[in-house]
């Protein structure tokens, strides 16, 4: 009977081996096998045999893995990254989650919250627009500040526009969008540019920025008087192009001069001819 | 000593913060890297393996839940890449001639250790013999240092089986590892 006990008691142990060896096993049954191991003989043979595969594998040597690994987790990381990035707007999980967000109870604290925000803009602005002489030197300084701001575009534009660069003179001529009512000094600038100017482009976008104008009288007639001045084919065909927009009658007399300009190309020729008839 | 467990670090990937990846990277790539290499033991096949494992916890992100351990989690997923890997190209059992010559020459180098890099040699080949299922159980267990309950978890499997799977796997190796000592 106790040598059946103890055969039972082996196997038990045997079943044990391994645990102990990677720790995987209770204080308690930790120092019951070691108990047993104490008396048992042939589970003692056992038993080394384990311990001595078991450590033999902890010999067993990894190599270390190349450097290169890190830098290609890095490329992967940011690749993969860059492509979430990209199919992020189109996510059908994100539009769920936002329809979702939007239809819990959360809305109603959200609610609220704007609710107070509407209330607490209330009470600011009814507190801070009863001093209305206040208010009013702020509208002056502001508009104060506003002008001075065109007058600073304006300088700039003149400063720039006789720069020998064309890239600066297109900027010069790009800052009269900028500026609402232009002064004399300015539409005499553009002028200037329109009829003197080398660059054909820098003449084109000047047009452009002179058209803008157009409501000034001065300038409508700036721009016919411009008709007999231009020579290049697309500066014509674009000043014709113009004063069919503006209904412009006075520029008939100028634009049928032009046709009888020598030299004239072709194309310019319908193009004025086509003009004329659209404004006569 | 780390401010910041696996646990955090992976649900902060989570929730979008994709460079903490790195962080995860630093402090788990080498162990990664030895599973694989118990596994196939070929080193650059275990180096695009552990990437494969990266690549898929960002891709797979979602299904973390922050329950289990992070480590579990890369375990389970270092598995299904395996998985994958042998479906597609018999990864295991498939013995690199040069990285062999790299492990013969390595032993025949080392004079202290002559011994235990001979009894490293016969285990080696000694693993290689073992099926998959056992082989992966004692590489868990014996290098990776998880608890039956983490790979358990890792393996879809109960803990029993992780305990009776780790004990037959010890016991054939004993077995095979015997035979090669009485033979040299």
């Amino acid at each position: 009977m106790k040598a059946a006990d103890n055969d039972m008691n082996c196997e038990n142990i045997k079943g044990q081996l391994t645990d102990w060896l990677n720790h995987n096993l209770t204080t308690t049954d930790r120092s019951e096998v070691e108990k047993h191991l104490i008396h048992c003989l042939h589970c003692q043979e056992e038993f080394a045999a384990s311990r001595q595969v078991w450590e033999a594998m902890g010999q067993m040597k990894v190599p270390e893995p190349s450097q290169e690994m890190r830098v290609q987790f890095h490329a992967m990381l940011d690749t993969f990254k860059a492509s979430e990035k990209a199919g992020h707007r189109f996510s059908f999980e994100n539009l769920l989650g936002k329809i979702k967000s939007f239809a819990l109870p959360q809305w109603s604290i959200q609610l609220a919250f704007s609710l107070l925000l509407v209330a607490l803009g209330w009470v600011i602005g009814s507190k801070t627009s009863r001093p209305k002489i206040e208010a009013s030197t702020y509208e002056q300084q502001i508009d104060m500040l506003a002008g001075q701001v065109q007058e600073m575009k304006s300088t700039m534009m003149l400063s720039l526009i006789e720069n020998p660069s064309a890239t600066e003179r297109l900027r010069a001529v790009g800052y009269t969008s900028e500026i609402t009512d232009a002064d004399e000094r300015v539409i005499e600038a553009l002028f200037a540019t329109l009829n003197n100017d080398p660059n054909v482009n820098v003449r084109l976008v000047t047009l452009e920025a002179l058209t803008q104008f157009a409501k000034n009288p001065a300038v409508r007639e700036g721009l016919v008087k411009s008709l007999a001045i231009q020579d290049s084919p697309m500066v014509q065909v674009a000043l014709a192009d113009v004063m069919v927009k503006m209904q412009e009658k006075g520029s008939v007399k100028a634009l049928q001069s032009l046709l009888r300009k020598e030299d004239l190309n072709d194309l310019v020729k319908n193009k004025i001819e086509q003009s004329i008839k659209d404004l006569s | 000593m780390n401010s910041l467990t696996d646990n955090s670090l992976m649900l902060r990937v989570k929730a979008g913060d994709m460079d903490k990846m790195g962080l995860l990277f630093e402090r788990h790539h080498r162990a990664l890297f030895g599973f694989f290499y118990h596994m196939t033991h070929q080193k650059n096949t275990s180096e695009d393996l552990v990437q494969n494992v990266f690549y898929r916890m960002l891709k797979y992100r979602q299904t973390f839940t922050g329950e289990g351990e992070f480590r579990t989690w890369m375990y389970h997923l270092a598995r299904n890449v395996l998985h994958d890997s042998v479906k597609q190209n018999k990864t295991l059992h498939h013995y690199d001639v040069n990285e062999m010559a790299d492990h013969l020459a390595g032993g025949a180098l080392a004079d202290e250790g002559f011994e235990k890099q001979q009894d490293a040699e016969q285990l080696h080949k000694a693993m290689e013999t073992l099926s998959s299922e056992h082989r992966e159980v004692l590489v868990l267990s014996r290098f990776q240092e998880l608890k039956y309950d983490e790979i358990a978890n890792a393996l879809n499997i109960t803990e029993g089986t992780v305990k009776v799977r780790v004990h037959r796997a010890l016991g054939e190796l004993k077995k095979m590892f015997v035979k090669n000592e009485s033979r040299r």
